[in-house]
């Protein structure tokens, strides 16, 4: 009954501020259930392609680069003792001319059905299956493909397939379809498979290996095994690359989870805000059924209930609407994953009932909380107070005069505490990679500005009264006097919609710094005049490369002054995966432009670095591993381990993880692999770049598939990414915004169904429904200039944190302060005129008003 | 119920600039079980606080106020709540009903505080409606009543558990005289039939001559200004009107009476 009274009842007869709060918790819910949805779905798609390349292997001997397959011999020893082994080359290149990335697995077909499970569809044409037919598949130009892939690219049995791999391009033959199981579902399908021999025959491998897969029941044979194990390689369980994937994006899922966490924040502001309006609004009836002999404990635990409730629908709500935004945010964070971190084509999104359960718990739970200091309230009330109805009258004007100094000065106090502890956080160290002091600074700016929040809204509306009334006559002094008037609601409101604003203002500096900072660098590093590169996108830079034949054709024409061949590949360093970063240093020093941390100047840094056979890292390394110029480093070679000295740190903001760069010819001797994936073409003086790019394409198109592009379209190429990058961050943010806003309209809502007496009296004194509209559009004015007002003070604090010392924790990139004026001012804006619309649409409850009725009661 | 008051004195805490405010000053009462009392004093004289005192809604500032032989001063919050639950039933000026449940809902509400089985519940505040001639209007919401059906839930609710004390703070303030008039004639009759102790706030000479008899209160004293001490004055001596009696048995019928000050708002 109680329950009745108080909470069920009210929510079914208030459907705006039901429906409202509902829509803020679910808002917040589906955040972070989309975000963690998509965060699975990406990296089980990674994780099944590799389970289903690794099949039924529990070990395997890898190597970043490939490996002589000598090694087989000496495990024939361990097959009696049950050991299996199959062969493998794993290698990443494209289909032409659609440039598709794909992979091609070379295996051992005889062999191979103990680790891989293949069921092929159908073998060349007849339907006769006679061991001829099987030896076709031998032939040394013979390849397999999954029957979903021919599908989608129109091909039959006996159809050609040019591939490029590593440089090399041939065509091959499809002599095979595979069902969609096993290892022909791993990375979407997108997978070719062909005998090992023909692989290493093919494409310029003879005799080498990049894996070797691994069926070992007896554990204590390990250590044998890993003696033989060439030095370049490494004996590890398959899951362990899940698991350096995992750690590899752990610092990006952090940061997607943070910013969901300003949703969720954003909307416990709301569930508190609505708790304590319905307290607030039902303090007489709790008064009388306080008297009537309802207990504390009865009155805290319906309001507390209301949280639930909110709590629960929201939350299921929330992730029924979470599985739709996951559908989204994976279209953005697919992007940015594989243009930073892995290629890797999410699939469908599985709701399990893990993050179902995570979901009902972060909304309920957090409803639940921010529930409690209203509820508790509300049960300490005195039901004599409630019921003479003078508490609501006295008590805000006790808080904002009487004791106007005491109050006011524990929460400044509060608030300075809460900025002195986050400056004090925000200088630890990241904790495993993570800036987790960082995040919790943040927290306590938040609280802090929170603390301040009363403080502001009836300074501010107490500064706009003069002009309001200059502007707008007696309505709009009312309306600046209105809000403080009833400061508990409004301050709430305004904390939500400042901290909503104040996230939004410092993701967009720290983003505009840092996209400002990417661009002086982009100018200054990509100052070659043409980029000639195997493929058209950045994105599949490492699948589409060049063999080293095209240095003879480069060098043969007359046009170029100077050319610079990159090739990079991941390689593993401390057991993380890093860049490996090559080029003609030589080249860089006299015509390149590397923004240098250390020394100071480049040609110092290259020059040294190939004299002493040294390495220029990345800032990211160097802070990472806290490694810098006389260090050395340890990285795996052909040869085995080997250490280089360090000779120079540079700026670079094209990888997170780290950049080891070395010259090109160490790196050939290093890795045995002299492909080129972008070569950096400097042109003679006074040659036209368009001729020259005509020319280029024109020469080495047909032989090469290369494709020259412009300084100019390079730099856009990266801007776009980083772009693309950021773009869940704005939609992130955006949301946070759009719970504030309900947040705001609920709160107006409800003021004005308080004050419905008010308001009728004022229309009964002659008001039109107009301006009393008018008057509340302007209340949420006040609200809103305020709130923007605060929310940029927070936003510029916050960025300084997001800035120096979560991105720099958590990627190791110096970012240089800059404010993107437009983008500031236009989402300022945006958000002003929201909280406008915010006054709008509850006003209409303005009109709904009956005046005698309004008058009657009480 | 018995109701005794030893010396008690009640002040409003200090709000704004003022200091703590001094509503009641060394009050000593004593109503014997089954006694119909009436408050009676101007407005601000400090009757609801007084209620509110005996009521157990509220704390004394000083003194100490026995309910039978329990001193309810000294109760703790959730003893009190115990206390108002199971003897106390209440009439406000303004119904105070609760907007988000029916007529039936309100009446059952102390029915439903107390664990009172289902059926009996039925039963109990159907019987309650009844007697205040509401029988029909149970599924109502109070903003659907008139002001004199409102307070004749209202008082239905206050006897439905049949409290041994029943308060009652101008429950014909916001009225008009014949509503008002056939609200007291209920609570007298109820006064009758349920053999409950009745105190009664007003400012209403009219109505405080429905109770036994009548206490003065003005300016936090009882018994007049400067007086220390309070005398019961019989009701009739204050007013004469038509006996209670007479005025249940002809309650259809309207009674003629002296024009009445208009009641006013508090
Ligand atoms: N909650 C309160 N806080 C401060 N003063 C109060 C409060 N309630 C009543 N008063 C004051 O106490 C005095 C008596 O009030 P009250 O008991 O309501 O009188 P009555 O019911 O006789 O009109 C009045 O002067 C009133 O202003
Ligand atoms: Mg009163």
């Amino acid at each position: 009954m109680i329950l009745r009274a108080l909470v069920l009842r009210p929510i079914l007869r208030e459907p705006l501020r039901t429906t409202l709060t509902i829509l803020g918790i679910a808002v917040g819910v589906a955040v972070v259930v989309a975000i963690a949805l998509s965060n699975q779905s990406a990296l089980r798609a990674f994780s099944e392609s590799v389970d289903a390349v690794a099949g039924r292997a529990n070990y395997q001997i890898v190597s970043d680069v490939a490996f002589s397959e000598d090694v087989l011999r000496a495990l024939q020893p361990f097959w009696p003792r049950g050991v299996r082994f199959a062969p493998v080359i794993d290698a990443e290149g494209i289909v032409e001319p659609s440039l598709q990335p794909i992979r091609l697995l070379g295996v051992d077909l005889l062999s191979d059905l103990h680790f891989r499970d293949y069921r092929y569809a159908s073998v060349v044409t007849s339907g006769k299956e006679s061991a001829a037919t099987y030896l076709s598949l031998f032939g040394n130009d013979s390849v397999v493909v999954p029957a979903t892939f021919a599908h989608d690219h129109g091909l039959h049995l006996g159809s050609p397939l040019i591939l490029n791999i590593h440089g090399v391009r041939r065509t091959m033959i499809v002599r095979g379809l595979l069902e969609a199981r096993g290892p022909a579902t791993a990375f979407n399908g997108a997978i070719v498979i062909a005998d090992i021999a023909v692989v290493q025959a093919a494409f310029g491998l003879e005799g080498k290996l990049t894996r070797i897969d691994l069926i070992v029941n007896d554990e204590s044979l390990i250590p044998s095994i890993q003696r033989i194990v060439p030095p370049s390689a490494r004996l590890e369980r398959p899951s362990r690359r899940n698991e350096r994937v995992e750690k590899m994006l752990r610092a990006f899922r952090v940061n997607l989870f943070a910013l969901a966490g300003v949703a969720l924040l954003v909307g416990m502001f709301l569930v508190y805000n609505t708790v304590l309006i319905s307290i607030l609004r039902r303090g007489k009836d709790v008064g009388v059924l306080k008297t009537l002999g309802t207990s504390a404990t009865q009155v805290f635990a319906a309001f507390l209930i209301e949280g639930l409730v909110f709590g629960a629908v929201g939350s299921v709500a929330g992730i029924a609407l979470g599985r739709g935004l996951a559908w989204v945010i994976l279209r953005l964070i697919g992007r940015t994953i594989n243009a930073l971190y892995i290629n890797s084509t999410p699939e469908a999104i599985e709701l399990t009932p893990g993050i179902v359960a995570a979901g009902i718990a972060v909304g309920t739970i957090l409803s639940l909380l921010s529930a409690i200091q209203p509820s508790i309230e509300a049960a300490q009330l005195r039901p004599s107070l409630l019921l003479s109805g003078t508490v609501w009258r006295r008590q805000p004007r006790r808080q904002d005069q009487t004791q106007a100094s005491s109050p006011h000065r524990t929460q400044i106090l509060v608030a300075i505490v809460c900025f002195v502890i986050a400056v004090l956080l925000s200088r630890l160290p990241a904790w495993n990679g993570i800036a987790v002091a960082g995040y919790v600074a943040v927290l306590f700016v938040v609280a802090g500005f929170s603390a301040l929040a009363a403080l502001i809204v009836t300074g501010a509306s107490r500064l706009l009264r003069a002009p309001y009334r200059a502007a707008f006559g007696i309505v709009g002094e009312l309306a600046s006097a209105s809000i403080p008037a009833s400061l508990r609601r409004t301050s709430i409101a305004s904390a939500a919609l400042s901290l909503a604003i104040g996230m939004m203002v410092a993701v967009a500096l720290m983003v505009g710094s840092f996209r400002e900072t990417v661009r002086v660098w982009v100018d200054q590093t990509v100052s070659s005049d043409l980029w000639l590169r195997p493929a058209k996108g950045l994105s599949n830079a490492d699948s589409a490369l060049f063999p080293n034949a095209i240095s003879a054709d480069l060098a043969r024409i007359p046009f170029i002054a100077a050319f610079d061949r990159a090739r990079g590949r991941g390689v593993l360093y401390d057991d993380d995966r890093v860049l490996l970063a090559s080029g003609d240093f030589a080249v860089a020093a006299r015509f390149g432009d590397l923004p240098m941390i250390a020394p100071s100047k480049q040609s110092e840094a290259l020059l040294n670095a190939i004299a002493r056979n040294g390495v220029v890292v990345s800032e990211s390394f160097s802070l990472k591993y806290n490694k810098g110029v006389g260090d050395d480093i340890a990285l795996t070679t052909i040869h085995g381990r080997r250490s280089f000295p360090i000779t120079g740190v540079y700026r670079d903001y094209s990888n997170d993880r780290g950049v080891v760069a070395m010259d090109r010819s160490l790196f050939i001797r290093s890795f045995d692999d002299d492909a080129i994936s972008t070569v950096v073409i400097y042109l003679k003086p006074g040659i036209d770049r368009d001729t020259a790019r005509r020319s280029l394409e024109a020469t080495l198109g047909p032989k090469y598939h290369a494709f020259a592009v412009t300084n100019g379209e390079i730099r856009g190429e990266v801007m776009k990414i980083f772009d693309q990058t950021f773009l869940i961050t704005y939609a992130l943010l955006a949301v946070a915004i759009v719970v504030a806003v309900l947040g705001v309209i609920n709160t107006l809502a409800a003021l004005i169904l308080e004050r419905k007496r008010e308001l009728a009296l004022l229309r009964v004194l002659g008001m039109t429904v107009a301006q009393v509209r008018r008057m509340l559009v302007l209340e949420s004015s006040v609200l809103g200039l305020t709130s923007t007002a605060a929310g940029l003070a927070m936003g510029y604090v916050l960025s300084w944190i997001l800035i120096y010392v979560i991105n720099k924790q958590s990627f190791g990139w110096t970012i240089a302060f800059h404010t993107p004026v437009r983008l500031i001012v236009t989402s300022l804006a945006v958000t002003f005129v929201a909280s406008l619309v915010a006054g709008l649409v509850p006003s209409r409850l303005a009109r709904r008003i009956d005046l005698a009725m309004a008058m009657k009661a009480e | 119920m018995r109701i005794r008051l030893e010396h008690v004195t009640h002040a409003y805490a200090g709000s704004d600039e003022s200091a703590a405010v001094q509503v009641l000053g060394d009050i000593s009462l004593d109503i014997a079980s089954g006694d119909f009392a009436v408050l009676m004093g101007a407005s601000g004289s400090g009757k609801s606080t007084l209620l509110n005192l005996i009521g157990a809604v509220d704390k004394p500032t000083a003194g100490r106020i026995f309910l039978d032989d329990n001193e309810t001063s000294v109760l703790d919050d959730s003893r009190l709540t115990m206390l108002r639950r199971r003897s106390i039933g209440y009439i406000f000026q303004f119904f105070n009903l609760i907007p988000t449940l029916n007529v039936f809902e309100n009446v059952a509400f102390p029915l439903s505080l107390a664990n009172t089985p289902r059926s009996d519940v039925k039963s109990r505040v159907a019987e309650a409606l009844a007697s205040v001639g509401l029988g029909n209007r149970a599924t109502h919401f109070p903003n659907e009543l008139s002001g004199g059906e409102m307070q004749r839930a209202a008082i239905a609710r206050a006897v439905v558990h049949n409290p041994p004390l029943i308060l009652a703070d101008e429950p014909t303030g916001n009225l008009d005289s014949r509503n008002g008039e056939m609200i007291l004639d209920l609570i007298r009759s109820i006064h009758k039939s349920r053999r409950a102790t009745i105190v009664m706030a007003t400012h209403s000479e009219r109505a405080a001559a429905y109770g036994d008899y009548v206490i003065g209160v003005s300016d936090g004293r009882v018994g007049g200004v400067g007086s220390g001490g309070w005398e019961k004055e019989p009701a009739r001596d204050h007013y004469s009107a038509p006996s209670p009696e007479s005025v249940a048995e002809n309650a259809s019928t309207p009674t003629p009476h002296p024009p009445l000050p208009t009641p006013r708002k508090q």
